[in-house]
């Protein structure tokens, strides 16, 4: 069948508790663009309109639902003053956190508009936009303040300090939201779809109790602002949540995101709260063949395309950045196959 | 000024001819006129409209009186444009859209009356009778012409028969019958669309170089001849022009395709000649699903009146000959 | 509480940086349907932006309260709509009358009527051609009016509803929407068509019959009126047979209501345009006055919104303040502008509307109380804007002409557009004692700087 929809229009629908002609493909397609593009990771992530040039190819070659204006989770961190290196083919890498050098109140909330690579986003999300604004969503990936909290700090001494300095970890972390916010004005006057991605806040990372403690509080609190524009909030958390299905909704996110998760678990527990977004393996996009990957994602699609509240068919996390481009189109083209509400 | 100017194929030509003044279908459609037109209206308006209203301007000495209808809305406005440029005095029917008789019904009764306050002569049923019997009788001459158009092989050019349908429009009733028939197996198509105005010979010419138009469906065509008077009176009149094969913009519209339909089908047609002037809403509308329904090819040609693209046109007519032929 | 601030059109960043003064209790005040969960509406016009409403980084909006309230109201139309519908509501579609057969059909418990028609704005308000391009592929030709978009959002489904039941209004119309509706009938929608009839102007040399006079002054046969009155008696056979239901005193209690609306939109029109300092801006100013023809879906908090609209209109006429220069120009604007954006321009330019023509005079005029429904509502349509003659049309705006209160007369046409094509000249003519420009209205982002650079000579002239 044929797409009798947009992108944008169809994520409309969704939104709105409608189905749409088929359901939204948003595979998790962020610093891959680069490849696709075929640029240098570093372009990507250091320049906004490369961002939104290698999202569109990639928009063009997959025809998948979303931009996703992304390249890693510390962007805030690095805004706030955590120092990163920026290899020529590889995502940034923290060396040395903000923390290691100044204490919490030194740390200021970075300005979107000049700090760090805080513009290079909202360049992209500008040139995105009005390339293809009015067909397509642009998700702008927004740090979760927890995230950006053990960003700002030395992982290990963070993880400590969740047990035995908790003031101390939740000042951090409502910097970080603080900084979350400010971010998000900016994104939003930009024309970007702001969605939550808090990777460390998950189960593979921390216990369910720090997530309860820290990390819900503060999704939560962004939810909230974000639910004041009345907008629709995607939550993502990378890895296992299992342990944490059953709080998520507590966050009021309105679509969640999973990644290591029982498909159907997920449906059980949140498909009558919210909207359910996931969750293909990546792993598998990256070493499993385009046949294989069609029969799996049929499957999953099959199984959580009549999720209550809705259903968006994605990766659990972020598309490789080298899985091979006919893998990514495997998935896509499963999902066309089969994702059809109207008939 | 003996003319009765008038703009609709639901118009009865039998109640103008009643007033004692000579018919007259605002049919006109060229190049100049209609560059004339665009003194009193957009560049986009439908060219027929450009060029009736510069005809009518340029002429209004030969027009006792103008009638409007509802027919489509350019051609409804045209008559508040002449009314503003000309001292004509003007008349507009409301013809309904929908299935509605009863309001054709009072408006041509409103109609009747105000023709007669106008001529101040009285409608009387003889004079009724008489103008059937006369715009009957020539309508009974011209459908005998129009069947020989349809006739297996086809005996007369639509080009021709379009000199004789102009006369009808023009209100000159002759007795002249076309004595050189032209039989032809070239492809047989049907042709439909915007009206063919009376400067339009020209492309029914072009057109016919390589196929045969053996029936329209028209305003400066075989129209009128869709209509029957059975009862010869206004009430009369006023059913059969009711009745007549339905305008496209009727709405809904189903009958209008119903009857091409049946006329393609009965006339042996193998392609469909789309006949559109620009910025003729009502009919381009309807071109793709001219496509879709019909089941037999298109050719689509849209004019301003212009010969600017005529030797393009003449390759199109001839690659579509071509390609009826290898379907024949 | 949010206080507004010194009056100002302010842009969509300007906007969300306000925003952040509104508490979450306004927020939660104002809700479509007085739901709760899903009904809140009052956004920044960055939320609409985000979800695709591209132009709106680019208009100006009044800086007030009231009118961030009308802006997140009318921009959350499409979704109330698709609500309506999950909440058990029935969708009733209007098309082409503009302003009367929504007043049936609120006569019907839980019924919403709308007009697809008005989608021939979102293809400017989106800068997208998704729509238009759309409706090119569905087979509308290229060079007709923008109301081809509503064949496209027929086919998408995603602008509204599937209706429970269409009204279409023929006869003395636009071609264009004639055609667009009997398209949408072929993709499977079931239409119920009306006649409208051709208001016939009398004239001195017509035999004199039964003759009426509506509230603008138009003269027209009486036994018009019966026809509409057997018309809205058959959609009233419609709407009782989809609702199981009709009870003549709610036609009454709808009348009733739809009035308060009008005269409150009356209220505001007057305020605004005899202000001696423009107090609310033009394209506000034309949501309001098309508000008219459906209260946008929820007409009793349309009512509610105009309420608040009205005082801070009042308000700011007493203190004298506004959002213009006291200098700008007096302009009419006749036929509305697809692209909303052309209003901003040229207020921006130094021009100011204080008279409008807006093709909806049916949906301003009051419609009477004291005689039958039906009567009154046929009576009421009768004003209608494009069913008589042009000069009928702009007579109002040619009296204000003469009365000096308009420097000069915009004109936007659309390309294609039936009416545009015949009315333009002659109301170029009609309106011979003040200078006039028409403006051919592009396609989305067709604005160029040819375009303001002739709204600047034509206002620095008038000046």
């Amino acid at each position: 069948m044929n797409d009798i929809l947009t992108s944008r229009e169809r994520f409309g629908l969704l939104v709105i508790d409608e189905k749409p002609d088929r359901c939204n493909i948003m595979p998790l397609i962020t610093s891959h663009a680069a490849t696709v593009k075929g640029m240098k990771v570093r372009d990507y992530y250091t320049n906004g309109e490369n961002m939104a040039r290698a999202q569109i190819a990639a928009i063009d070659k997959y025809e998948h639902d979303a931009i996703s204006i992304f390249s890693e989770v510390g962007i805030i961190a690095e805004a706030m003053g955590s120092e990163f290196e920026y290899p020529e083919n590889d995502l940034p890498i923290q060396r040395t956190p903000a923390l290691e050098k100044k204490d919490i109140e030194e740390i200021k909330i970075p300005s979107p508009t000049c700090d760090a690579r805080l513009p290079v986003y909202l360049e992209a999300i500008e040139y995105a936009y009005d390339a293809l604004g009015d067909r397509v969503p642009i998700l702008t990936y927004i740090p979760a303040p927890f995230t950006t909290a053990m960003m700002l700090s030395d992982p290990n001494k963070f993880l400590i300090q969740t047990i035995k300095e908790s003031s101390r970890v939740e000042s951090i972390v409502d910097r970080s939201l603080a900084a979350a916010i400010e971010l998000c004005y900016h994104v939003i006057d930009a024309g970007g779809l702001p969605i939550i991605v808090d990777p460390l806040a998950s189960s593979s990372v921390v216990s369910p109790k720090t997530y309860r403690q820290y990390a819900l509080p503060s999704e939560r609190k962004l939810v909230d602002f974000l639910h004041r524009y009345d907008l629709d909030v995607i939550l993502h958390i990378c890895g296992d949540t299992s342990p944490i299905l059953d709080v998520l909704p507590q966050t009021h996110a309105d679509l969640i995101s999973i990644d290591r998760v029982n498909m159907q678990q997920a449906i059980d527990k949140l498909s009558s709260a919210v909207r359910i977004i996931g969750n293909y393996d990546t792993s598998r996009l990256a070493f499993s063949t385009p046949d294989d990957i069609k029969a799996e994602v049929r499957n999953m699609v099959e199984g959580a395309l009549h999720a209550k509240q809705g259903y968006i068919a994605a990766t659990g996390c972020e598309v490789p950045i080298k899985a091979p481009e006919e893998n990514v189109m495997a998935f896509v083209d499963s999902v066309k196959e089969v994702g059809w509400y109207w008939v | 000024m003996n003319l009765i100017g008038y703009a609709c194929s639901y118009i009865p030509v039998e109640i103008l001819s009643a007033t004692g003044l000579n018919p007259y279908r605002l049919l006109h459609g060229d190049i100049d006129l209609s560059k004339k037109g665009e003194r009193f209206v957009r560049v986009d308006a439908c060219p027929m409209v450009k060029s009736n209203l510069a005809y009518v301007i340029e002429n209004q000495e030969k027009f006792a009186a103008l009638i409007g209808s509802t027919g489509c809305d350019m051609s409804r406005r045209m008559f508040d444009i002449l009314s503003e440029h000309t001292k004509i005095p003007v008349y507009v029917v409301n013809v309904p859209r929908t299935d509605n008789p009863a309001i054709y019904n009072d408006e041509i009764d409103w109609f009747v009356k105000q023709l007669e306050h106008f001529t101040h002569r009285k409608f009387f049923d003889e004079t009724v009778k008489n103008e059937i019997s006369k715009w009957e009788a020539m309508r009974t001459k011209l459908r005998c012409t129009d069947k020989k158009r349809a006739d297996h092989p086809s005996l007369i050019s639509t080009a021709d028969f379009h000199k004789l349908m102009t006369s009808y429009h023009k209100g000159a009733l002759t007795d002249e019958i076309i004595q050189n028939q032209d039989p032809t197996d070239k492809p047989r198509v049907y042709l439909l669309g915007s009206a063919i105005t009376y400067e339009a010979n020209h492309i029914l010419q072009l057109i016919e170089e390589k196929l045969r138009i053996v029936g329209d469906f028209n305003c400066g065509l075989s129209r009128p001849l869709g209509i029957s008077i059975q009862e010869q009176s206004i009430d009369g009149i006023k059913k059969a022009y009711y009745d007549q094969p339905p305008c496209v913009y009727k709405r809904p519209h189903q009958r209008y395709y119903d009857f091409i339909r049946g006329e393609t089908i009965r006339l042996g047609c193998v392609g469909i000649i789309a006949w559109t002037l620009d910025y003729c809403d009502v009919h381009e509308f309807e071109l793709q699903k001219i496509e879709n329904v019909f089941n037999l090819p298109v050719l689509r040609i849209r004019s301003d009146f212009s010969f600017q693209g005529l030797s393009q046109l003449k390759t199109r007519i001839e690659a579509f000959a071509e390609m009826l032929c290898t379907r024949i | 509480m949010y206080q507004d601030l010194t009056p100002e059109k302010i842009g969509l960043k300007e906007w969300s940086k306000q925003f952040r003064m509104v508490g979450d209790s306004e927020i939660k005040e104002f809700k479509y349907y007085n739901n709760d969960e899903w009904g809140i509406y009052l956004s920044p016009p960055a939320t609409f932006m985000v979800y695709g409403t591209r132009q709106l980084k680019k208009l100006k909006f009044d800086n007030s309260l009231a009118a961030l309230r009308l802006w997140g109201f009318t921009f959350n139309e499409s979704e109330r709509l698709f609500r309506a519908r999950q909440s058990g509501k029935r969708i009733i579609a209007a098309m082409g009358d503009l302003g009367t057969v929504p007043v049936i059909a609120m006569a019907f418990p839980d019924c919403i009527p709308f007009y697809p028609d008005c989608t021939w704005w979102t293809p400017f308000f989106n800068e997208s051609t998704v729509l238009l391009d759309k409706a090119s592929e569905l087979g509308t030709p290229e060079a007709s009016c923008f109301v081809r978009s509503t064949l496209a959002a027929f086919h998408k489904m995603a602008y509204f509803p599937k209706p429970d039941i269409m009204f279409a209004s023929t006869g003395a119309s636009c071609d264009d929407y004639s055609c667009i509706m009997q398209m949408a009938e072929e993709m499977g929608y079931e239409l119920n068509w009306l006649e409208i009839p051709f208001r016939r102007q009398h004239r001195s040399f017509h035999m004199s019959e039964e003759h009426a006079v509506t509230d603008s002054g138009f003269k027209y046969p009486k036994r018009f009126e019966t026809y509409l009155v057997n018309e809205y008696k058959r959609v009233w056979r419609k709407m009782e047979a989809l609702t199981g239901t009709g009870d003549l005193k709610k036609l009454n209690a709808s009348i009733e209501k739809n009035n308060r609306v009008r005269r409150l939109v009356n209220d505001i029109k007057d305020l605004t345009q005899t202000a001696d300092v423009a107090p609310f801006p033009a394209l506000e100013m034309m949501v309001i006055e098309f508000g008219n023809l459906y209260g946008y879906a929820d007409i009793d908090e349309w009512l509610d919104i105009l309420k608040m609209i009205k005082d801070t209109v009042a308000d700011r006429v007493e203190k004298g303040i506004g959002i213009l220069p006291s200098d700008a120009v007096p302009l009419a604007w006749v036929t509305p502008t697809a692209d909303p954006l052309l209003l901003n321009i040229v207020e921006d330019l130094g021009g100011r509307v204080v008279a409008t023509e807006y093709v909806i005079n049916q949906a301003l005029t009051i419609i009477e109380e004291d005689i039958e429904p039906f009567q009154a509502l046929a009576r009421s349509f009768m004003n209608a804007s494009l069913i008589g003659s042009t000069e009928e049309r702009v007579r109002q705006i040619a009296g204000s002409v003469d009365s000096g209160k308009i420097a000069g007369v915009i004109i936007t046409n659309m390309l294609g557009c039936s009416h545009c094509a015949m009315e333009t000249r002659l109301i170029e003519e009609k309106l011979k004692n003040v200078p006039v420009l028409a403006i051919d209205v592009p396609a989305p982002l067709g604005i160029t700087e040819q375009l303001k650079t002739r709204i600047t000579a034509f206002i620095e002239m008038l000046r």
